[in-house]
């Protein structure tokens, strides 16, 4: 069976790659006196690729640092500042700034950045921008809500994620998406003065055709992911193509999901699949892979096939621009992008056609998935870590053993 | 009783002259934070009550609702305390009850407080209404804002059943603005050389303004203020207090038992609350607009500047000689800024002790005695 077993994702590999490219070259450019720009994810990435200006998404910038493990240095840059940070990944891309040192940074560090543009969505987010902008001495543009203000307002209804292409203008309340596009409108002129670069609305319009082409395969490749046991590609490697996200817009964008797409198809015609010994599905909640994930597959075979994010390229991101107008269907993204809801995770579950789904939550709170799934029969496991340990395993093995195996009589291990 | 005491018997009994209220027949609309236009409410003919937690309290069932979503914070105690009394019924005497745009923790109560509302009708929790409302000052926050208000003043007119006149508006801005005129006197008291009024005074007077009626707590504080000649003068290091909110006086009854008087502060509970009226030329609505749009800003404000100039502008004008700095675990809106505020201070000569990570409730009081004591002495 070796032959069809896969082995790493082709195009995964030339996404890691181009990732250390892209920040090489961007480097090279603002050397030669170009913008650069820093956001928080969401908020803003696509009209700055439209402006031609390279942009840095500060939640995959946070990930960068937390993957070379500089966390526990960057606390202490922050402490000896005065600062105590509850939520220290948020804090990383300022502790970085602070450092300023390009030795210990990740891929030597950021340019300094012409401006920085985040959501006031939280009290933490509008505070670290403003002091890393500082630290960089460049300006800081708060911009009003920010994602997922759903706090305030009523809660996406049911079966949102039908609603989100084509209605998106009835889950987003109009008086704030008046606000957020003249907030985006006055960034623009701002960007257009101080950078010299121009606003071509033309060029909008294509960069939100791309978004949904980009969307659209994304789709496919969930699809079949979903339709086909064994699974063909594994959790890291569907993670890794997630960074595609971050070139939204854009054709390169666009082209990797797309090869991705035929990557999938190829293996899936010619029968190549991550765990070819697939006995058991499952889904896991958030957007990494857990340190157990080898422990299951040796012990029950089983496949992790999607994950927190799998759906939201095709659910959330895609758009219908109304009325020519791209700007404000841009910004009620850039507000509205999607509800951890559990009817949207129990769908994912039975797409994929999972046995079970894993979810890592905080101790401290309840899991929001428990009642539905409980009432669906869908086995849900709630975990507090995505640590291997003898706890956790043991955990797994009484959940596989007495939960989800009886549930799922056809297998035999 | 003194105008005093009677003052302070409604900072202690912080429900009396609303339930007072209510047994008349009167409604009562319970607010957050000190940015909802309190004369919108007056205005209306209903009594405004600012709620406030209890560090003596429990907050078991307000841990039943943890905040939820990947990125939420956790609820400082005060906003937990808060809503724990709300679940226990001791804001029983609240008929609606507006959670306003303000810092994460508190918006989110709404989400939180209008489910359990739905499914759970035993709490009795009174008719809620979320008032957003923006977290910079630049135009276009005021047009939204003012939006949001008018809308605002039109619900309540809903809840009354009549119409708010500019007349009853004037009148409620004319009230609130005489208060406002007469804290500000306390302040001046506050920060006068030496000072006639403690912290742990103003504390009271300043609080209960925000659960009595405004006219009655008008006449008390003028009545108060026209025996100033009984009011000794104090001394002590003259320190200022940078904190998260205070709604009591715990710190206070710490900081002055070691030999200092605190002479003024920035946090919603103290003279932030009233350092800014109402423009009466023009439009009341549009003055009261600008006035809640303009205010002092408060932690979850931008920028950051402002926020520390305001501090230290009003640590000066109060004539500190040190600052304590009492941030609460959890308050990351106020955290973020403290190294600034040190460091801004220091420039003005004036030193500071930084309180980390405080539980609202003190935990270890002859501890925090024995640091602030030793900060005091070195001043
Ligand atoms: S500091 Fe501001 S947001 Fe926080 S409780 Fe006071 S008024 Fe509300």
């Amino acid at each position: 069976m070796s032959d069809t077993i896969a082995g790493e994702l082709k195009i995964a590999g030339e996404m890691n790659a181009y990732q250390r490219k892209w920040l090489a070259n961007v480097r090279e450019r603002v050397g030669n006196g170009e913008p650069f720009a820093i956001c928080n994810g969401d908020e803003f990435e696509e009209i700055f690729n439209a402006m031609d200006i390279p942009v840095m998404v500060l939640n995959y910038w946070s990930k960068i640092i937390a993957t070379e493990a500089k966390a526990s240095y960057y606390k202490k840059v922050l402490k000896e500042r005065g600062y105590d940070p509850l939520h220290l990944f948020f804090s990383l891309g300022l502790a970085c700034a602070m450092d300023n040192n390009p030795e210990t940074a990740p891929w030597g560090g950021l340019p300094k950045p012409s401006v920085i543009v985040g959501g006031s969505k939280h009290d933490r987010e509008m505070k670290v921008l403003e002091l890393w902008a500082r630290e960089c001495g460049c300006p800081f543009i708060p911009m009003e809500f920010g994602l997922n203000t759903t706090p305030e307002q009523p809660p996406l209804p049911p079966r949102w994620w039908e609603r989100m292409r084509d209605h998106w203008d009835e889950l987003i309340d109009p008086d704030r998406l008046n606000v957020r596009v003249e907030e985006e409108k006055s960034l623009i002129r701002f960007l257009e003065i101080t950078t010299g670069k121009h606003f071509s609305p033309a060029k909008l319009d294509r960069v939100a055709e791309l978004i949904n082409e980009q969307m659209d395969y994304w789709g496919k490749v969930r699809d079949l992911i979903a339709a086909t046991i064994p699974c063909p590609v594994s959790l890291p490697d569907q993670i890794a193509m997630y960074q595609a996200m971050w070139h939204r817009g854009t054709e390169m964008g666009c082209n990797f999901i797309k090869a991705y797409y035929e990557e999938i198809k190829e293996r899936v015609e010619k029968g190549i699949f991550a765990n070819p010994n697939e006995k058991l599905r499952l889904m896991y909640i958030p957007a990494t892979t857990p340190a157990y994930a080898g422990f299951l597959e040796e012990t029950y075979h089983a496949s992790l096939v999607c994950f927190g994010y799998s759906s939201i390229p095709i659910d959330c991101y895609a758009r219908t621009v109304h009325n020519n107008d791209a700007l404000r269907t841009l910004a009620s993204r850039h507000m509205v992008l999607f509800s951890e809801t559990p009817d949207w995770r129990l769908k994912d579950a039975q797409l994929h056609q999972c046995d079970g789904v894993i979810e890592v939550i905080d101790p401290a709170m309840p899991s929001l998935n428990k009642p539905l799934f409980d009432a669906s029969g869908m086995p849900l496991l709630s975990l507090y870590t995505d640590k291997d340990t003898r706890d956790i395993k043991s955990r797994l093995s009484r959940w596989i053993e007495t939960t989800v195996l009886p549930n799922h009589k056809g297998v035999t291990l | 009783m003194t105008p005093f005491e009677i003052i302070q018997t409604h900072y202690c009994r912080r429900d009396l002259a609303a339930r007072a209220w209510k047994q008349k027949g009167g409604k009562v609309v319970g607010y957050f934070c000190d940015n909802v236009p309190e004369e919108l409410i007056q205005a209306a003919g209903f009594f405004p009550y600012r709620l406030s937690g209890d560090p003596t309290g429990t907050v078991e069932i307000a841990e039943k609702y943890p905040p939820t979503g990947t990125m939420a914070a956790p609820r400082e105690g005060f906003v937990n305390s808060m809503f724990n009394r709300l679940m226990t019924g001791e804001y029983d005497f609240l008929d609606f009850l507006v959670v306003p745009h303000a810092r994460e923790t508190i918006h989110r109560l709404h989400q939180v407080l209008a489910e359990i509302k739905d499914q759970n009708p035993s709490f009795h929790l009174p008719e809620l209404y979320f008032l957003d409302n923006l977290h910079t000052t630049f135009y276009w926050s005021g047009v939204y804002n003012r939006l949001r208000w008018r809308e605002f003043k039109t619900t309540l007119e809903q809840w009354s059943g009549k119409e708010i006149t500019d007349m009853a508006l004037s009148d409620a801005i004319a009230v609130t603005n005489e208060n406002r005129t007469l804290l500000k006197k306390i302040a001046a008291l506050r920060a006068a050389d030496p000072p006639r009024i403690s912290g742990t005074q103003a504390l009271r007077i300043i609080g209960s303004s925000m659960f009595m009626l405004k006219e009655e707590h008008n006449r008390r504080l003028s009545q108060f203020l026209d025996e100033l000649d009984k009011l000794s003068a104090k001394d002590g290091v003259r320190v200022f207090v940078e904190a998260s909110p205070l709604d009591h006086l715990q710190l206070y009854d710490i900081i002055e038992s070691c030999g200092a008087i605190v002479v003024g502060e920035d946090h919603c509970w103290g003279n932030r609350y009233s350092d800014v009226l109402i423009n009466t030329a023009g439009d009341p609505f549009e003055a009261l607009a600008d006035r809640y749009h303009n205010k002092s800003p408060c932690p979850r404000m931008f920028p950051l500047s402002r926020r520390i100039d305001y501090c230290v502008n009003s640590a000066v004008s109060a004539g500190a000689q040190g600052a304590i700095i009492n941030v609460y675990e959890f308050d990351e809106a106020l955290m973020w800024e403290i190294p600034d505020a040190v460091k801004a201070l220091e420039e003005k000569g004036i030193p500071s002790l930084h309180l980390r990570n405080q539980p609202y409730r003190i935990a270890d009081p002859d501890l925090l005695t024995s640091r602030i004591r030793e900060f005091i002495k070195s001043i």
